[in-house]
């Protein structure tokens, strides 16, 4: 045999084989199977969303693919999302981190008759069947003037420190904030609102400031997460023990200040359940029983959730105290 | 058996193994998505391939890559120029990052690395400034996202872009008397320029012609994204320079070729698709291919010796 034609005899051996190994867990009852990708592999708070997707699949008999970016080249989610409509997922679940670029190619998934769920941070919204919310800012408003309502006695003054004085998300919630104070709390005052422009030091410097402008504020919001340390740490320093600090903000930055007394609380949503909910929904929705026109989705021990239009709802935040903050890491 | 032939067989080996653990990976579909998905870095790494055979590097493509889309973005959408000539702009911008690195490197004679390693941040840089790190440009129109997002029957549309620069490599490197003095320079600059050959001119056209590349797979890119921002090809140098060394181009300069770079390519694109088929974690590629690097030249080294001896 010529040393060409042994080559050629080799190359049919090898791609024979690999034909016929080519039908891999193909035929047969196959379990659903769905795909959920984070917007980092690496970042706690997704590590933890994942326990909670874990726990579905293992309720529904689901098979869970979990895979996502580890670096920052933005056609990364892309790459992982085509090799899903390759591969041929029923679901797939994504926080977007990317919404024009993500968007062509959960479009393509969709036209492969594969569903399309964005949980955590939407996509456009032809590009996906349901987005997973996990809080409204009407539900964070109501979640922290209730809190404020309980730290002030239903009456007295307090201050907000806000992210920049232009951020989208921060003047959504101080809108609804103040809804639900001209509703339900008429005697609560929100005397000033301060920027911190996500910087912990600023944050800082102003609840400094505005402990010394308006002595008479008892209570300071923190609604964006590095502001929470940030404020707390400012009250701490001044000594004042009748000032409390609350705020949206995360569990480990939260936690030593929770366990101090400063910080009442931190406001979130529960991610366990936040990976629960969408594997539930994902779920729901290749089996056909999430389709449009249905407001209410079972969702195993979270109980029936609310869905509102294209949008499955979480529900009521979740608020980290000294008590359960050390259930969770991120 | 030369290294090539031992990696198309570890390839081989590759493409058995996914077969048979995969889902779905030994189909047309999955070979263009494999293309698709590999198109740009490939188009880096056969423009790395003379660079780095005259024993160069030219580590500022990735950024370049992503100043070109930006450079796309902001000429068609923000001065409301037509596509094909917002286009024609990002490779010219191409052209002219290449440029630069060129008359660094050849005119000013400082070293390659240096100066790809400035270029590297200076062209990324140069991209988060136009856009302030954040603005990105979409909505392309459709005729221009069939380049990244369209076939021609099975075959997908980078396939043209990638095959006519691979042929054009090739001629260059292997048929054309050029592609000797590159391999002589990498062997000996001075040697070379002492038999009369423009070192500096033949040094500038392998660092304008990786600029050009660099647009071109700035433009596969943003159309098979649909979407450009300052952080376009972020990483790709690494990958493409980890294609043309696995290909058996040697570092130093002097020994490699452009059949060795398609194969490490197809090597490394095949790696990352089929782990995903399989279900396995996609952070064992960035180990496989280590392994596989570190095996593959270990092997090269045993051959050579032997083949000396």
């Amino acid at each position: 045999m010529s040393r060409a034609r042994r080559h050629w005899a080799m190359l049919v051996l090898v791609l024979g084989a690999a034909a016929c190994g080519g039908g891999a867990g193909g035929g047969g009852e196959r379990p659903l199977t769905v795909a959920m990708m984070p917007k980092n592999k690496g970042n706690p708070y997704f590590a933890s969303c994942r326990t909670g997707a874990e726990e579905a699949a293992k309720e529904l008999g689901v098979r869970l693919l979990w895979d996502g970016p580890t670096e920052t080249d933005p056609a990364k989610q892309n790459e992982v999302v085509e090799a899903w409509i390759t591969r041929g997922v029923d679901a797939i679940a994504v926080s977007v981190e990317n919404k024009e670029a993500i968007s062509t190619v959960l479009r393509k998934a969709r036209g492969r008759g594969i569903k399309v769920i964005a949980w955590d941070a939407d996509a456009e919204p032809d590009a996906r069947d349901y987005f997973v919310n996990q809080a409204t800012p009407r539900g964070i408003a109501e979640t922290l003037v209730s809190h404020a309502a309980r730290l002030l006695g239903g009456k007295g003054d307090f201050a907000v420190i806000t992210a920049s004085l232009t951020a989208a998300n921060q003047n959504e919630w101080l809108r609804q904030i103040r809804a639900v104070l001209a509703e339900k709390h008429p005697d609560l005052k929100l005397v000033d609102v301060r920027p911190s422009d996500d910087d912990r030091r600023r944050a800082f410097e102003e609840t400094q400031t505005l402990l010394k402008v308006h002595p008479q504020v008892r209570l300071i919001m923190a609604i964006a997460s590095p502001a929470v340390p940030g404020a707390a740490e400012a009250v701490k320093q001044s000594g004042r023990t009748d000032v409390r600090v609350t705020g949206l903000g995360l569990p480990n930055d939260a936690r030593p200040y929770l366990k101090d007394g400063v910080l009442d609380s931190a406001v979130l949503w529960n991610t366990k359940d936040l990976g629960y909910l969408t594997m539930h929904a994902a779920h729901a929705l290749a089996k056909g029983t999430l389709k449009p026109g249905v407001t209410s989705l079972p969702a195993g021990r979270l109980g029936t959730v609310k869905v509102d239009g294209d949008q499955v709802i979480l529900g009521t935040p979740f608020t980290f105290t000294k008590d359960n903050v050390d259930q969770f890491d991120f | 058996m030369t290294y090539e032939r031992g990696l198309a067989l570890c390839l081989l080996v590759e493409i058995a193994l996914f077969s048979a653990i995969g889902w779905n990976f030994f189909t047309a579909g999955n070979a263009g998505e494999i293309v698709r998905a590999s198109a740009e870095v490939g188009l880096l790494a056969l423009a790395l391939t003379p660079v780095i055979l005259t024993g160069g590097i030219d580590l500022s493509v990735g950024s370049l890559l992503g100043l070109c889309a930006v450079v796309l973005g902001v000429t068609w959408r923000d001065a409301g120029w037509p596509v094909p000539v917002a286009a024609a702009a990002a490779v010219l911008a191409g052209v002219a990052g290449g440029g630069l690195n060129a008359l660094l490197v050849a005119r000013m004679g400082i070293p390659p690395l240096i100066v790809t390693l400035g270029t590297y941040s200076l062209f990324r840089g140069l991209a988060e400034g136009i856009t302030a790190g954040v603005r990105s440009y979409s909505d392309f129109p459709a005729p221009f996202l069939t380049l990244g997002q369209g076939a021609v029957g099975p075959l997908p549309s980078q396939l043209f872009v990638v095959g006519a620069g691979a042929v054009g490599f090739w001629l260059l490197v292997h048929r054309m008397a050029v592609g000797r003095t590159l391999r002589a320079i990498g062997f000996s600059p001075d040697g070379t320029r002492y038999a009369g050959v423009p070192v500096g001119w033949r040094l500038a056209a392998v660092y304008l012609l990786s600029g050009l590349c660099a647009g071109v797979a700035a433009l596969l890119y943003v159309s098979r994204l649909g979407q450009a921002k300052a952080d376009a090809g972020t990483g790709f140098e690494l990958m493409a320079i980890t294609a043309v060394v696995l290909g058996g181009t040697s570092i130093f300069g002097g020994h490699g070729g452009v059949g060795g770079t398609l194969l490490g390519l197809a090597t490394l694109a095949v790696l990352q698709n089929g782990l995903r088929l399989a279900d396995l974690p996609a952070e064992l590629a960035g180990m496989v291919t280590a392994t596989l690097l570190l095996a593959a030249l270990g092997a090269n080294r045993v051959l050579e010796g032997r083949s000396r001896a």
